[in-house]
Order: structure tokens, then C-alpha cells, then sequence
């Protein structure tokens, strides 16, 4: 492939092709729908690269090489959907705890348990809270096209490594299928921290250490400190938001990823019918652009949060409005993908109710 | 398997526990396993399945292939899942709310879910002793998310994770031999089957119900849709598998193993794997390699069936 070129994509082979030019030099998987086109993708494309594709035998190992992978101080990546992401869960807060940089992909499916293959929201909790035990944030991208989808894995091997933390894109089924022209293009360089943690071999240094045990409490308390300054640090450098039609919105629809694509769409719908209607689509689900949604409740009255779960990012939005407008939920579990037609009738009904 | 038995189709049980209208693809040997197991096993009969195609083919609710109380559980836990459907039914008969009689527990999974994710909880349940009876339904790949590879496929063959190319010849290692690690657990009763031998796997699940004691059965279950081949040519293919001895027919009761089955003339492994699409790229010599290895491994069952 050429350097920066226009082509068709499917989404997981987005993610793969974004990893591969990121510099990743491992990849593990492990098989489960609706993310096996991202391993089947690695499994030609690492070959033809001269790099690492492993299988594990399951997603705790997968992770578990990410973690020693980055130890040795190469780029690599994992990818699963829901409840593999439950069985990484330990590896990420090892990880978290270590410091160590990695990306994680979760296509997200509907839950909980099985649940299906079907394109869901669900795991929002998980990916912005922590998801394993411990006193630990992760940065969560929510791409809402395939072209993101491609940026923002390349772009978080380089938060990773800057932060030292794991990184986690929260897609859903219908981001890993999708097929877009998107514009593949290298990675930009950039000054990273220099990787002087790494574990290769001290014969010339003094040796290091990584690890996660730390029994004196007080040891272990001034680790918590630290990477809490390190969150805060996150905190006010990550977050990043679209902003779309919201100027001289009264009401204002806030979704992310897929559910955003189709608050676009119905935002367009009833603009057309004079309806004042923005929408507000956070990037970083965590850090959550708690600024940016405060800054627009002095524009708008009303704001409906849109989610293919039964309400998660709303308390995230309800926290950072903190009571000072009305914030109204609509949601649709379990893998059901509305159309722009039913989300704007939702809107047309609060535009109403309102009294906007 | 007693050497006077007589086997006629006449005298196989008749009603099925394990129904049709599902909706395996066509020519589904593994299918045809999990309905001839549950012939042997009968009604009294509590199923653990993991995750993979026999259970999403079987069980789209409202819709069930199964007259039997079933359970269905993630990847890695049917055989920690019957070990603990096992002592709480032991404990409800202890204490008398459920009548005492012989249930057959039986933990079912697929290669992926038995040699990969799940090989911990199935040691664990093997270790235990648990009165039960743990059925491997081996095609060889992760055929339900899409013929990825698995640790049980073998050696040379092309999967969606191991695709053959210009870099790769497919799968670089061998295929994991779940039997001998269910046979290092020392548990009474420890047998590979294949459905294209049917009377001898209902014979073999019927023994490993009757122990007491952990039991362990490897089934060879083949896929069409995963190996590349004729959805007319599936129990073919079983055949040529047990004939080429790449999968012999064995069991081993407390430790003694004995052949059930030897090929009449033991034919070149090259006519089993001619015929399918996923090792169709192999060359002579590769081809001469996995003849190798399944000679190597033949002789040492052989051997061990003679010394006992």
C-alpha cells in the first residue's frame, strides 16, 4: 500500500491496518464474534510485516502477553468483544498497575453473559470505571466512524506510551463491520518519553523492577498518589469532543460512537423542520469532556442522552451537569440499532414536552 | 467393548434426546456425535455445554434441540459447571429432596473450549473425581467464530489464524493430544470415537456413564464447512481418518488400553488429507512429515495395547 491513499475498509481491518503502520510489533488474539476479522487480519498482514501474530489459548493469556510483550518494551496490542474484555479484566489492571502502555480493543457485543453479536453499549461502565479491581482509570476513545476508528488506534499507541497506561478503543459490532472509504496514512512522529522501564537485560545499567505487589501500605499509598496525578494529568490533556449543529441549539442530543452516528442523522432530520437541535458527541469517554458539557448548558435547556444500553454515559453527563438543566435518557439495549427517524421522533417528542 | 457383543442397527435405542431441525450446517459430523451420546446416555441425563456450534445451533429460544435438562455456560466452564451440578445433586439426594438414582452428568465442549480456554477447569474436574463423564467434540478449529485455529488442530492445516501462503504452510504445531492428558489424570475411563463408527462410540459412552468416576471421551467430529470438503463426504472422511490410524480408535479402562479398532490395511495419510481444502496447499514432503508423526504416535498406542 501506498503512503496515504483512499481506500475501502472494513473496520476491524482498519484497526489491524492502523496498528500494523503504529508500529505495533505483537499482536495477540483469541477467536470471538463479532471481532475475528481484527486476528484474522493480523494473522496475514504481521507475517508480511516480519512481526509477532499469536493465538492464545485464551483471553487471559492474550492479555498476559501484552503485558509481557510490553515489559520487553515493544508496542503490542489485543482485541476482543465483551466477555472476552471481562476475562482481560485482570490483565488490565496488572497492567494499569505496572505502568505499562497497550492497546486494547473492545468491539463491544450485547450482554450481559452471552448475550449476542449484535452491536451494543453496554460495557461503557467497564471501560470508563476501571472494569478490574483496583484504584485505576484507562483511557477510553469511542470512535464513531471507520476513519476514526483507524486514527484513534494509531494515535493511542502513542498515548499509551506517553502515559505508560492501557488504552482502550470502545467500538461495537457495527464499528468492526462497517465498511467506509477511509484515507490510510503513516504514523506522524512524534518526541515520546523515552521507554526506561523496560526490561532488556542489565548488564550495563542497574537492574529495574516492574511489578504490581506492594505490601507496605505506605509504599503502596504513594503509588495510588502517583497515578492519580497521572489521571489528572489525563484528565485535562485527553478529553476530546465533536460538536455538531449546537450553537443555537435549545436542545442537545449527547451520544458516542455508533448511537452518535445516529443522532446525526436525526439531528439533520428535524433541523429541517426548524427543530434548533445540536448534537455533542464525546471522543474520550474517559476523561469524559465534563468542561465542554458544562460550558453548554449556558446555551441549552435541554439535554438527551442517547445510548444503545439502558443508561450509562448518563450519569457521567448528569455528574457534570451537576442539576444545572434537564437531562432526559432514551435508550435501546440489547443489539436493536434504531433508525434517524425514531430518534428524531424522540427528540420531537421532548421538543414538545418542553415546550422549546 | 466385550468381544461377543452383537451390534445391529435394529437393536440401537430409538428415541432421540438430542431432536433434528437444528440448525447445524449440512453434513455436520459433530451433530451427529452429540445425537448419538445422547442415545447412549438416555433421559437421565444433566448436559453442561459451552459455548460454540453445538450449542448455538441447538438452542435459539424459544427453540430447543434437547429432551434433556441442559445448561448452557461460558467458553471455559462446562466441566467446572457439571462438577458443580454433580455435588449439588449429590447433596439434594443426601438430604432426600430429590429421589436417589443414577443421573448422568455430562460436560460437553468443543476442541477450542476443551484444549485451549477450558483445559484448567476440565483438569480440575478429572482431578476431583466427580461422577461424570466430559465429551470432547473435536473438529479440529474454532469452526463457530469462524474456523480459526485451535491447539487441537493440526499440524499443515489452513485456518482463518493460520492461513497458508507464501509465508506460511498453516498450522506450525502439532495437534495437542487431549486424550493422553485425560489418560495422565489416571481416571477410570478415558476413549477416543468418531461418529463414522457409530456403534462403537454409543458402546463407549454407554461404558464411560456406568463407572463411577470421572470419565473422558475424544470425539472426532468432522466439519464440512471447516475442512473444505463435501457435505456428502463427512463420514467418509471420519473412516479415512481412523483408517490412515492419524486418529485410532482407543480406550484405556483404569489404565489398561485396548485397540478397538485395527485399519484391515492401514492406508497412507496422503488419501485423508487429499481430499481436503484445508490441506490442499501441503507438498510431498510435508505431506511425508505428517505420515511421520502419525507412525510415530500409532506405534506408541500400539505398543501400549500390547503390554496390557
Amino acid at each position: 500500500m501506498n503512503k496515504r491513499e483512499t481506500i475501502l475498509m472494513k473496520g476491524a481491518d482498519a484497526i489491524g491496518e492502523a496498528a500494523v503502520r503504529a508500529g505495533c510489533s505483537c499482536y495477540f488474539g483469541y477467536p470471538i464474534t463479532p471481532q475475528n476479522e481484527i486476528p484474522e487480519y493480523m494473522s496475514r498482514r504481521m507475517d508480511e510485516v516480519g512481526r509477532v501474530f499469536l493465538q492464545g489459548e485464551s483471553e487471559i493469556a492474550s492479555i498476559n502477553m501484552v503485558l509481557g510483550a510490553a515489559a520487553a518494551g515493544v508496542r503490542a496490542m489485543t482485541s476482543s468483544s465483551s466477555p472476552g474484555i471481562s476475562l482481560k479484566q485482570e490483565g488490565l489492571s496488572f497492567l494499569a498497575a505496572m505502568e505499562l502502555p497497550a492497546v486494547i480493543i473492545n468491539i463491544n457485543r450485547g450482554g450481559p453473559g452471552l448475550g449476542n453479536i449484535a452491536p451494543s453499549q453496554g460495557d461503557y461502565y467497564q471501560a470508563t470505571r476501571g472494569g478490574g479491581h483496583g484504584d485505576y482509570r484507562m483511557p477510553v476513545y469511542a470512535p464513531a466512524t471507520i476513519q476514526e476508528l483507524y486514527d484513534f488506534t494509531m494515535e493511542s499507541f502513542d498515548v499509551a506510551d506517553i502515559y505508560r497506561t492501557p488504552v482502550m478503543i470502545l467500538g461495537d459490532g457495527m464499528m468492526g463491520q462497517l465498511v467506509e472509504p477511509i484515507i490510510v496514512h503513516e504514523r506522524e512522529e512524534i518526541d515520546l518519553p523515552p521507554k526506561d522501564y523496560i526490561l532488556n537485560g542489565a548488564q550495563e545499567r542497574p537492574s529495574r523492577i516492574i511489578k504490581s505487589l506492594i505490601l507496605d501500605t505506605r509504599e503502596m499509598e504513594e503509588h495510588n498518589w502517583k497515578l492519580k496525578r497521572k489521571y489528572d494529568l489525563m484528565r485535562t490533556l485527553l478529553p476530546r469532543y465533536e460538536e455538531f449543529m449546537t450553537d443555537d441549539a435549545k436542545l442537545v442530543i449527547i451520544a458516542y460512537g455508533t448511537a452518535a452516528r445516529i443522532a446525526k442523522g436525526a439531528v439533520k432530520r428535524v433541523r429541517s423542520n426548524g427543530l434548533k437541535v445540536g448534537l455533542f458527541r464525546p471522543i474520550t469517554v474517559w476523561p469524559f469532556p465534563d468542561e465542554a458539557v458544562l460550558s453548554l448548558t449556558k446555551k441549552s435547556k435541554v439535554f438527551l442522552v442517547f445510548e444503545m444500553s439502558t443508561g450509562q454515559m448518563v450519569d457521567d453527563v448528569r455528574l457534570a451537569v451537576s442539576g444545572r438543566v434537564d437531562c432526559e435518557f432514551y435508550g435501546r439495549p440489547g443489539g436493536i440499532i434504531p433508525s434517524p427517524q425514531e430518534i428524531s421522533r424522540i427528540i420531537e417528542r421532548y421538543w414538545m414536552q418542553k415546550e422549546l | 467393548m466385550d468381544r461377543f457383543s452383537v451390534f445391529t442397527s435394529r437393536l440401537v435405542e430409538k428415541s432421540e434426546n438430542f431432536t433434528s431441525g437444528h440448525r447445524a450446517c449440512q453434513g455436520c459430523a459433530e451433530a451427529l456425535a452429540v445425537r448419538l451420546v445422547l442415545k447412549a446416555l438416555g433421559r437421565d441425563t444433566i448436559v453442561a455445554m459451552a459455548t460454540g456450534c453445538m450449542e448455538i445451533i441447538s438452542s435459539p429460544l424459544p427453540l430447543t434441540a434437547w429432551k434433556v435438562p441442559w445448561i448452557h455456560n461460558a467458553f471455559e466452564n462446562p466441566a467446572a459447571v457439571i462438577s458443580g451440578c454433580e455435588s449439588g445433586m449429590k447433596a439434594l439426594m443426601r438430604k432426600g429432596r430429590v429421589p436417589k438414582k443414577k443421573i448422568n452428568f455430562v460436560g460437553m465442549g468443543g476442541d477450542g473450549a476443551t484444549a485451549d480456554i477450558g483445559m484448567g477447569p476440565l483438569s480440575g474436574a478429572l482431578e476431583r473425581g466427580h461422577d461424570m463423564v466430559y465429551v470432547c467434540y473435536d473438529n479440529e478449529a474454532y469452526m463457530n467464530t469462524g474456523i480459526q485455529r485451535s491447539s487441537s488442530t493440526p499440524y499443515g492445516a489452513s485456518t482463518t489464524t493460520s492461513p497458508a501462503g507464501t509465508v506460511s504452510f498453516g498450522q506450525q504445531t502439532e495437534k495437542k493430544n487431549l486424550t493422553q492428558i485425560a489418560v495422565a489424570h489416571n481416571i477410570p475411563y478415558v476413549a477416543t470415537a468418531c461418529p463414522s463408527f457409530p456403534f462403537d462410540l454409543l458402546e463407549k459412552v454407554k461404558k464411560a456413564a456406568a463407572l463411577p468416576g470421572p470419565a473422558y471421551i475424544h470425539i472426532l467430529s468432522v466439519c464440512p464447512t471447516g475442512w473444505r470438503i463435501q457435505t456428502e463426504d463427512a463420514i467418509k472422511f471420519g473412516r479415512l481418518a481412523v483408517d490412515s490410524c492419524i486418529f485410532p480408535l482407543y480406550e484405556v479402562t483404569h489404565g489398561k488400553y485396548n485397540l478397538n479398532y485395527r485399519p484391515y490395511k492401514k492406508i497412507p495419510v496422503e488419501e485423508y488429507l487429499k481430499g481436503q481444502g484445508r490441506f490442499r496447499h501441503l507438498t510431498d514432503e510435508e505431506i511425508s512429515h505428517i505420515q511421520t508423526t502419525v507412525d510415530r504416535d500409532y506405534q506408541k498406542i500400539l505398543k501400549r495395547c500390547e503390554e496390557d
